[in-house]
């Protein structure tokens, strides 16, 4: 199956997920478009990081439609892989390594040879400062992490970029630059989904933000106008929701 | 509850809970006792052994017919090294030398029919036995036991936790240590269940057990102070884990190993072809007794005239022969036992050297200790030889008496047909020889010995203990 | 950069990984020189022994000649015989630091000579020596252990686990570059210095080959067996102790263990019990008519049976000739001596089958010619150089032949 022109590059219909007796996904269905970046809300328990197992192929549903620019990551875990960056909440590369060669390293794992100016350019479009570019990772804070993640991202031009918790432990600061970044990844035309608990940040960036609640999607926001979402009326559904949780 | 023996509960607590520690540590128990009983049966087999063959050999002795004296000098005789009761704990060199050997006139055998020439190759990998448990295996199960000690507190962040609720860093170490400690008692108790069935034996020393006791128990104490050291000063459990493993391979694996190597090539050991060419050498040099006109032999022969007033060898009122035969024995005796004492000395100088690898691996002087209170060691080896040879001359001397006072010299040098059943003495002879009896050492020799091995290890566990002061201070201090 | 580039500086900028395989190699060169220089003493001292046998056997001939006394010459010279190391005795040293590698015989009784035993102190022998073999058979498990526990928990531990499976498609081959990688450096570890020290010792390829595999298989065993636990998706610390506790068992405690059961299983009839057996066979020759030894030894060796009847005086071919038939006499007790020694040896073999490390160093020992085998091959040589010796001074003896000077240098020489 070649990748869908229909613009919708990640894709959850009706999905059903049990670990045993216990029903995680309840047919949860989403679908994220290209250049659209999305934003997963929910509180603990609700499914977020079976929802990203799902995706990345690691977890298998019983039921519905899991599609990675078309590609069933069930079915075919390595293709639909390559469709993805996943950037996990705490971005763990390895420390022994600088920036450049944890790019280069990960990059040539997934069969990528990008020349020496072009990781330069993805550190650039990442806003890592050049001092950092030759360093050993070890002394890295996290948000300087996941620069160097979502450099190996935009190298791999992938279709979808998928963010776990990526402001949490974040400075205010750190957290405005990594917005930033993402927005840029978007508007290139990669889909993103992000799963997270931190309805500003969420509200800052996304185009959509889906509400989960034990295993499906309760409600979804659009972004509209310059204010984009009414952040009140946002933080009233999910507090309803948690508590419903 | 002090807070030491309140923090030394709760990790006891924790390692009864924890199933893989309760399972090591009821392996290693049933693995001691175990290797008592092996050893056990084992010594009891070998004691069996020896005796009988040491009977039959006497009694083959002492069944031999009429004969002149001198055969039986050639006929010679057979004896056993018997084990002493502590061998059951520690086997020492036991199967690495000869047990038996044989004894004749003018020859010294060697210690034949050692344990490693008659067993599969399984035998280079050690011995079961309680020593070989307590050496080898227990500090291993104090490692996986406690090597989280502290690591496991500083990585679950309750050491930061501790400390902030004013336990103080002594207290803590201590505390676990303590816990360690007990276990190490656990472990060692198995033994001592042993050490009373060895008790009930004739012949065990209450001397050597106790400095054994003594040392086993140094040594399993140092190694809980080794282990709650790395893991106080380690970050990680795994590193500890790993750090002490290390550590194990290189003391208790690596160096004995190495220290003989060493040993080897620093003080060479001539063969026993070069030795027995020496003395042979030797031997010629004082006196030739094939030459007629040799110097020594014609002076010892006009000294012998001159002491019983006569001038011809036929006219003295003992055998000659018997008389030159004493002289020579004294003459190739007196060289066993000028190159058996150089040999040992080499030897000694080897062992010594061994020895002063204790002072890097704390698992070399106890087994140095170990051996040297069971009598198991290369002087209880060095014992056995002495007083084999002391009773091959003494045996030898006496048969040669017989010759020189019961056959007469017209007799011995007579050639006719009935010449061979006049030089035969009565067999009623063979039974005023004495038997061999080992003299094993006394208890005092026994401690005196492995003292050398004892304060090593005491030396150790006083430098371990006085490390635990300063690593307890950088506990408190340290960002958890 | 490939992939495996790659990999190796991931690998090499771990420092436990480095100091690693630097002990490993360390250890590995350490050994093989222990090996060769023990080795290259055993060959100096054989070497050295011999113009002393020389010597020894010049002077004795000095005074012989005067007497011309065949009988004289057997009883008192001493042949040296000795087992030259194998090219590849320095890889494992086995049984050559308690068995004797020089050994003296005269021609008369031999199983009264046979197992003697050579000076050495036994506190040296009871650790085993430091050699190829050892680093092998236990040291390397414990190297294996270090660097792979943590192959995959690790990995999981640093939370890079799912990112590596997202990213590396195939997850496999990522951990399979991983693996050969680590082995083939340790194999090089070990094998490098190992295949100097062969070459330099002249081993034959074919011989070197087989150890490489060896260290290859027990390699392999190793890591199987750590990528086994591996499996169970433990920590790092559980997978390290559950590793070292095999370790302890398959290395220490089973192989002990086993040496009890063989020797329970297979009594050897004790060695004393020949040599008993053969003392009371050659010295009851003195009290029986000298006519009825000689006619035994007659029946069984009729090519001397023309040889002049004795008369009264002492002759030295009645005493050999007694001292032969003793031999003869114990010759079913040494048979079942040396099938027991070889039971046991064979049951050991076996075991090896199941325990690796039982295997791998009965291996070694065999291709390096230090193993019971070996010794017993030794003790054959010995046996048959002892025949020669038998003969050539009763070709002498039994015709009455002069044996002067010149007929030393006629003695069968040992090869060695």
């Amino acid at each position: 199956m070649s990748p869908t022109t229909t613009g919708q590059r990640i894709i959850l219909s009706d999905v059903n997920l049990s670990y045993g007796s216990h029903q995680v996904l309840r047919g949860l269905t989403l679908h994220v478009d290209a250049g659209e970046i999305y934003a997963l809300l929910g509180g603990n328990g609700a499914g977020k990081s079976t929802t990203m197992s799902t995706l990345l192929g690691f977890a298998r549903p019983d039921s519905g439609i899991v599609q990675i620019a078309g590609y069933n990551p069930t079915a075919e875990p390595d293709r639909a892989r390559e469709q993805i960056a996943y950037v996990p909440e705490n971005v763990a590369l390895y420390d022994h390594l600088t920036a450049r060669e944890n790019t280069v390293y990960l990059l040539a794992l997934a069969g990528r040879h990008p020349a020496p100016d072009a990781i330069d350019g993805a550190f650039e479009a990442t806003g890592l400062q050049a001092a950092a570019w030759d360093k050993r990772l070890g002394g890295f804070s996290k948000g300087m992490r996941q620069k160097v993640a979502i450099a190996i991202a935009l190298l791999r031009e992938v279709p979808a970029l998928l963010l776990d918790e990526p402001s949490s432990g974040l400075d205010p600061r750190a957290t405005a630059d990594f917005n930033r970044l993402v927005h840029d990844v978007a508007r290139k035309g990669a889909a993103v989904l992000m799963v997270t608990h931190d309805l500003l940040s969420a509200a800052d960036i996304a185009d959509r933000i889906g509400f989960l609640e034990a295993g499906r999607i309760v409600d979804e926001a659009s972004a509209q106008g310059d204010d984009r979402f009414d952040v009140r009326e946002l933080h009233r559904k999910f507090a309803r929701e948690v508590a419903a949780a | 509850m002090s807070t030491v023996t309140l923090i030394a509960s709760d990790e006891l607590r924790l390692m009864r809970r924890n199933r893989v520690a309760v399972v090591a540590f009821a392996l290693l128990v049933l693995l001691t006792l175990a290797a008592a009983l092996i050893s056990w049966a084992h010594q009891q087999s070998i004691t069996e052994t020896r005796a009988r063959f040491q009977s039959q050999a006497a009694e083959e002795f002492e069944a031999q017919p009429d004969r002149h004296p001198h055969r039986m000098v050639h006929f010679g005789n057979f004896i056993f090294r018997p084990l002493g009761p502590l061998a059951t704990f520690d086997s020492g060199v036991d199967a690495f030398t000869g047990n038996s050997m044989f004894l004749e006139g003018h020859r010294q055998n060697s210690a034949n029919f050692g344990d490693v020439r008659q067993s599969s190759l399984l035998v280079r990998f050690g011995q079961l036995t309680p020593a070989f448990v307590l050496q080898v295996i227990a500090p291993l199960l104090l490692i996986f036991l406690g090597y989280g000690a502290v690591a496991r507190e500083r990585e679950l962040g309750s050491l930061r936790q501790m400390l902030a609720q004013g336990v103080s860093g002594r207290a803590l170490v201590m505390g676990k240590l303590l816990a360690l400690g007990v276990v190490a008692a656990l472990v060692g108790l198995p033994t001592m269940i042993a050490f009373l069935l060895i008790a009930g034996q004739p012949g065990a020393l209450a001397g050597p057990m106790l400095v054994i006791a003594l040392g086993y128990a140094a040594y399993l104490t140092l190694w809980a102070i080794i282990v709650i050291l790395v893991s106080a000063l380690v970050r990680r459990g795994r590193d500890a884990l790993l750090a002490l493993l290390a550590l194990w391979t290189a003391l208790v694996i690596l160096l004995p190993r190495v220290a003989p190597d060493v040993a080897t090539q620093a003080h060479a050991l001539p063969t026993r072809l070069e030795t027995d060419i020496a003395i042979a050498h030797d031997l010629h040099k004082l006196g030739d007794s094939h030459n007629p006109d040799d110097p020594f032999f014609k002076a010892f022969k006009e000294k012998t005239l001159r002491q019983y007033g006569v001038t011809r060898v036929e006219d003295l009122p003992v055998n000659y022969k018997g008389l030159l035969g004493m002289e020579g024995e004294k003459l190739t005796s007196g060289l066993f036992d000028d190159y058996a004492d150089r040999s040992f000395a080499i030897q000694a100088a080897q062992s010594r050297m061994t020895d002063g690898f204790g002072i890097v691996s704390p698992a070399i002087s106890l087994r140095q200790l170990s051996m040297a209170a069971a009598g198991t060691d290369l002087a209880g080896h060095r014992r056995f030889m002495t007083q084999a040879e002391a009773y091959r001359y003494d045996m030898v001397q006496r048969l040669n008496r017989l010759q020189a006072d019961s056959v007469s010299y017209a007799n011995d040098t007579a050639g006719d047909v009935g010449a061979d059943q006049r030089k035969r003495i009565s067999a009623g002879h063979w039974h005023d020889i004495p038997q061999f009896r080992f003299q094993p050492a006394s208890a005092a020799d026994l401690v005196k010995a492995s003292l050398p091995g004892l304060s090593l290890l005491l030396a150790w566990l006083i430098i371990a203990a006085l490390a635990l002061l300063p690593v307890a201070r950088h506990l408190q201090k340290a960002r958890p | 950069m490939t992939l495996i580039a790659h990999e190796l500086r991931l690998l090499l900028r771990v420092r436990m990984a480095v100091l690693t395989l630097l002990l490993v190699a360390l250890l590995s060169i350490a050994a093989v020189v222990a090996g060769m220089a023990e080795v290259a003493r055993q060959r100096d001292v054989i070497a050295r022994i011999q113009p002393k046998q020389a010597q020894d056997i010049a002077s004795i001939a000095a005074w012989v000649d005067k007497s011309k006394d065949a009988g004289s010459a057997a009883y008192y010279s001493f042949h040296a015989t000795w087992d030259a190391p194998a090219p590849l005795a320095f890889a494992a040293l086995g049984l050559r630091d308690v068995a004797p590698y020089i050994l003296r015989v005269r021609s008369l009784g031999l199983e009264a000579q046979l197992y003697d035993g050579e000076a050495f102190n036994p506190e040296l022998a009871l650790p085993g020596r430091f050699d190829f073999a050892f680093v092998l058979v236990y040291l390397t498990p414990l190297f294996v252990i270090a660097l792979f526990h943590d192959l995959v928990s690790g990995e999981r531990e640093a939370g890079r686990l799912r990112m590596l499976d997202a990213i590396a498609g195939s997850g496999r081959h990522l951990w399979a570059r991983r693996v050969l990688l680590r082995g083939g450096l340790l194999f090089a570890a070990l094998a490098v210095p190992l295949a100097i020290g062969a070459i330099l010792s002249h081993v034959t390829g074919l011989a070197l080959l087989a150890v490489l595999s060896l260290i290859a298989l027990y390699l392999a065993f190793w890591i199987s067996l750590t990528l086994l636990i591996g499996r169970l998706r433990w920590t790092s610390v559980a997978n390290a102790a559950t590793l070292a506790g095999l370790w302890l068992v398959l290395t220490l405690i089973l192989p002990t263990v086993a040496h009890v059961a063989i020797n329970q299983a297979i009594p050897v009839g004790q060695g004393v019990e020949l040599t008993l057996a053969q003392r009371e066979a050659v010295n009851r020759a003195w009290d029986i008519p000298r006519e009825d030894t000689m006619r035994a030894f007659y029946a069984n060796h009729p090519e001397w049976k023309d040889s002049p009847p004795l008369n009264a005086a002492f002759h030295y071919k009645w005493y050999l000739a007694f001292h032969q038939l003793g031999d003869e006499s114990v010759a079913g007790k040494v048979a079942a001596y040396r099938h027991g020694i070889e039971t046991r040896d064979a049951a050991a073999h076996d075991i090896g089958w199941l325990l690796p490390s039982v295997g791998v160093q009965s291996v070694l020992a065999r291709l390096a010619n230090t193993d019971m085998q070996a010794q017993l091959a030794y003790q054959d040589r010995i046996r048959a150089f002892h025949k020669q010796l038998r003969n050539f001074y009763y070709g002498y003896l039994f015709t009455d032949k002069p044996f002067g000077k010149v007929d030393f240098d006629k003695a069968p020489m040992f090869a060695g």
